[in-house]
C-alpha cells in the first residue's frame, strides 16, 4: 500500500461537486500537482446544464483561488432579489411576488443582508472554474471519459464495467428482465463491487490514486457499476425529473427594463428575477392522449415551470416527473404549451432561442439514496450521490454539490494524513459529516413536503381554482359584488361538476388535509 | 414553432430547437446508445418515444411500423434508459470529446 501512487486524489467530473472537492483538498494542504480532475466535456462545462439557480454562498470558501467570483465568473449571471411563485391554468395566471432588499445585500432589517442566490449558466461557470483550478496548480483534463475504476488485484481487462449495469442481450421483458451481470462469474462481480479502488482506467491505461472521488453527475454510470447505488435505480422512473429548458436571448437592456432589474455597477452585479410555477395546462392535451392510448388513462403529467433571468438571456423551462408522463404526450410538447401560455409568452416576446436542452434531476429524497457513499479508496459526491433537495419552492442540487465536495475534501485530506483511506475511515469522516450537514437535515425535515408536492391537486384543479377565484375576485364588471368566500365556493362547485374525478379531491375534508400537508413546506 | 388548430394542444418544433446545439457526432461503431429495436416490437407503451426531449425515438407516434432510433440529436439526458423497461436500451456517455456541447448550459 505504501508504494507511491500517481496522484493523491483523482476526481471524476469537473462540475460543482468535483471542483469543490479539488479546491477543498488544496485548502487542506494537498499539493495541486497531486490532484487530478478529469472531465468528459471538451470544452469543460459543455456537458452541463441546469435550470438554474445557485443558492447560498458556498463558493466564498474558495476566494483564495477564485477571487471575486460574483463579479468575475462569466456564468454567474444575475443576483436574484425578486422571486415569484405562480399558478398557471389554461386561462389564468396568479402570482405571489416578492422583492427583498436583504437579498441584494443593500440593507433591510432581515439578517443576513447578503447576496445569496444567482442565476447561473453552467457551461460558462464550469469552464471558468476549470481555468481557476488550473491556475491554482491542479491537473485538469477535459474530453476524458472514464469507463472503469482500477480495482486492486483485478485485471481491468477482465470485465467491462457496463456489463454490471446493462440489460442482457437475451433479456426477457419487463419484470422478467435479465441483466448481463447475472451471467458474470460471482467472484468477479464481488471483487468489482467490494474490492479496494485504487485509481482509474482510461483507454487501458491505469492512473493510480489514494482516493477516487466520483462526481459524475446525474447519469451516474460509475456509481451504479461500482455499486454505490443499486443498478435497479437506473431503470426506475420514480423520483426522476426531466428538465427541459430553452435559453432565450432578449438582450441586457430589455431584460433590465422588462423585469425591473438593477443593471449592475462596479461593485454590485445586476439583479434578476426567479420564478417557479405550478402548472395545470395539460388537461386538453392529456385527454386527447388518453383517447389514443387508453392504457394510461387518468395519468396527468405533473410539471413545474421555471423562468430565470440571466444577464442577457432568460432560462425558460419545465420539469416533468417522469412517472407521471402518460403515453401519447411528448415531453417537448409539454414545454411548448408552457411557453405559449400568455403569461410566459409575454415575458419572452421578441426573444430568440439560442439553446435547447434536457437534463435529468434525481429527486431521491432519503428513501432512495445510494446505499453507500464510500468504498475502500473512493467516495461519491453531488448529484451522483443523489444529494438533491426538492420541496417545490426550491430544487437545490448545486449548493448541495458544492457542500458535499467540501466535506469530501476535508475528509479525504484527513484520511490521507492518517494513512487510512478505507471505507470505514471515509465513513467516519465524510459520511458522518454529510449526515450531520444541512443537506441531510433538509432532506429529513422536508420528507413530508413531498407528499404535498406530488399531490395531483397541484397539477390539476388547484391552479385552476386559484386562478378562477382570483379572476373573479379582482374583477369589476359593473355588477353586484360577490364576497371572496362565496366566489371560492362557487368556483369549487363548478370544477367539481365539470370533472367527476375532481369531485372527491375537492371535498372539504380533502381540502383541509391538503392544507395540513402544505404547512410542512 | 407551430400551434395546432385546437385550443390547448401544442407541438414543439423540436428539431428546430436541436439545431441550436453544437454536436460532434461519433462514428456509428462508437454510438453511446444502442437500441435493440427488435425488443420494441412487443413494447406496449413506447415510453422512450414520449420521454425523449430530442425526438431520437420515432415509432408508431409518427406512423412508423417499427422503431427508428437515431442517436445524432441525443442531448445525453438519460431519459430513455430510465423509461425503457424492455431491456432494449443500452446507455453510456459518449466517448470523451464527442456528443453534445452546450455553450450556455
Amino acid at each position: 500500500m505504501e508504494e507511491e501512487t500517481d496522484f493523491d486524489v483523482i476526481v471524476i467530473g469537473a462540475g460543482f461537486a468535483g471542483a469543490a472537492t479539488a479546491f477543498q483538498l488544496l485548502k487542506e494542504g494537498i499539493e495541486g500537482e497531486r490532484i487530478l480532475v478529469v472531465e468528459r466535456g471538451e470544452p469543460i462545462g459543455g456537458k452541463n446544464m441546469t435550470g438554474g439557480i445557485l443558492w447560498g454562498r458556498e463558493l466564498d470558501a474558495f476566494t483564495d483561488y477564485i477571487g471575486n467570483w460574483e463579479m468575475d465568473c462569466p456564468g454567474i449571471e444575475r443576483c436574484i432579489n425578486h422571486k415569484k411563485v405562480g399558478f398557471l391554468s389554461n386561462e389564468d395566471a396568479v402570482f405571489i411576488e416578492g422583492r427583498f432588499a436583504s437579498w441584494d445585500g443593500t440593507g433591510g432589517t432581515e439578517e443576513p443582508s447578503e447576496r445569496s442566490s444567482w442565476s447561473v449558466l453552467r457551461a460558462k461557470t464550469d469552464a471558468w472554474l476549470a481555468e481557476k483550478m488550473e491556475e491554482a496548480g491542479i491537473f485538469v483534463m477535459g474530453g476524458i471519459k472514464i469507463d472503469q475504476l482500477n480495482i486492486e488485484g483485478l485485471d481491468h481487462g477482465a470485465y467491462d464495467a457496463r456489463d454490471l449495469t446493462d440489460p442482457s442481450e437475451d433479456s426477457g421483458k419487463g419484470a422478467a428482465q435479465k441483466w448481463k451481470v447475472d451471467n458474470l462469474p460471482k467472484e468477479l462481480v464481488d471483487k468489482v463491487r467490494n474490492g479496494t479502488i485504487s485509481g482509474i482506467v482510461q483507454d487501458g491505461e491505469v492512473m493510480t490514486a489514494k482516493v477516487v472521488v466520483i462526481a459524475e453527475g446525474t447519469n451516474s454510470v460509475l456509481t451504479r457499476a461500482y455499486h454505490f447505488d443499486s443498478m435497479l435505480h437506473a431503470q426506475s422512473k420514480d423520483d426522476m425529473l426531466l428538465g427541459i429548458k430553452e435559453v432565450i436571448h432578449l438582450g441586457k437592456e430589455r431584460i433590465d427594463e422588462r423585469f425591473n432589474c438593477f443593471p449592475g455597477d462596479d461593485e454590485r452585479p445586476p439583479s434578476g428575477m426567479a420564478m417557479e410555477l405550478a402548472l395545470s395546462l395539460y388537461r386538453e392535451m392529456a385527454e386527447e392522449a388518453w383517447e389514443k392510448y387508453p392504457a394510461t388513462k387518468g395519468l396527468y403529467p405533473r410539471c413545474g415551470g421555471f423562468f430565470y433571468t440571466n444577464e442577457d438571456t432568460v432560462s425558460c423551462g419545465i420539469i416533468v416527473q417522469l412517472k407521471s408522463l402518460p403515453e401519447g404526450l411528448h415531453t417537448y410538447d409539454l414545454y411548448e404549451a408552457f411557453k405559449a401560455h400568455p403569461a410566459i409568452a409575454a415575458l419572452i416576446q421578441g426573444g430568440e432561442a439560442i439553446e435547447y436542452g434536457g437534463h435529468l434531476c434525481p429527486e431521491y429524497g432519503l428513501h432512495r439514496m445510494p446505499h453507500r457513499f464510500t468504498r475502500d479508496g473512493a467516495l461519491v459526491v453531488g448529484d451522483a450521490a443523489g444529494l438533491v433537495f426538492a420541496n417545490g419552492m426550491q430544487i437545490q442540487g448545486m449548493n448541495n454539490a458544492l457542500h458535499s465536495g467540501k466535506l469530501a475534501g476535508k475528509a479525504i485530506a484527513h484520511c490521507i494524513a492518517k494513512g487510512d483511506v478505507s471505507a470505514k475511515a471515509l465513513d467516519a469522516t465524510y459520511t458522518k459529516s454529510l449526515k450531520a450537514s444541512y443537506i441531510f437535515r433538509d432532506l429529513e425535515r422536508f420528507e413530508p413536503a413531498t407528499k404535498f408536492l406530488n399531490h395531483p391537486a397541484n397539477f390539476t384543479w388547484l391552479p385552476e381554482l386559484i386562478g378562477k377565484t382570483a379572476n373573479r375576485v379582482f374583477r369589476e364588471i359593473g355588477e353586484e359584488k360577490v364576497p371572496a368566500e362565496k366566489v371560492f365556493f362557487g368556483v369549487r362547485k363548478e370544477l367539481r361538476k365539470r370533472n367527476k374525478a375532481n369531485k372527491k379531491g375537492m371535498g372539504l375534508f380533502s381540502l383541509a388535509r391538503l392544507g395540513l400537508l402544505g404547512r410542512k413546506l | 414553432m407551430t400551434e395546432s388548430t385546437q385550443i390547448g394542444l401544442f407541438t414543439y418544433d423540436v428539431k428546430n430547437g436541436l439545431g441550436l446545439i453544437a454536436y460532434n457526432v461519433d462514428d456509428h461503431e462508437h454510438a453511446h446508445i444502442i437500441v435493440d429495436t427488435k425488443k420494441c416490437d412487443d413494447c406496449s407503451h413506447m415510453m422512450c418515444v414520449w420521454g425523449c426531449p430530442a425526438q431520437c425515438y420515432n415509432y408508431r407516434d409518427q406512423g412508423l411500423e417499427e422503431m427508428k432510433f437515431q442517436v445524432e440529436d441525443c442531448v445525453e439526458c438519460g431519459t430513455c434508459y430510465i423509461m425503457c423497461d424492455q431491456g432494449a436500451v443500452s446507455w453510456n456517455h459518449p466517448r470523451g470529446g464527442f456528443g453534445i456541447t452546450y455553450a450556455q448550459g
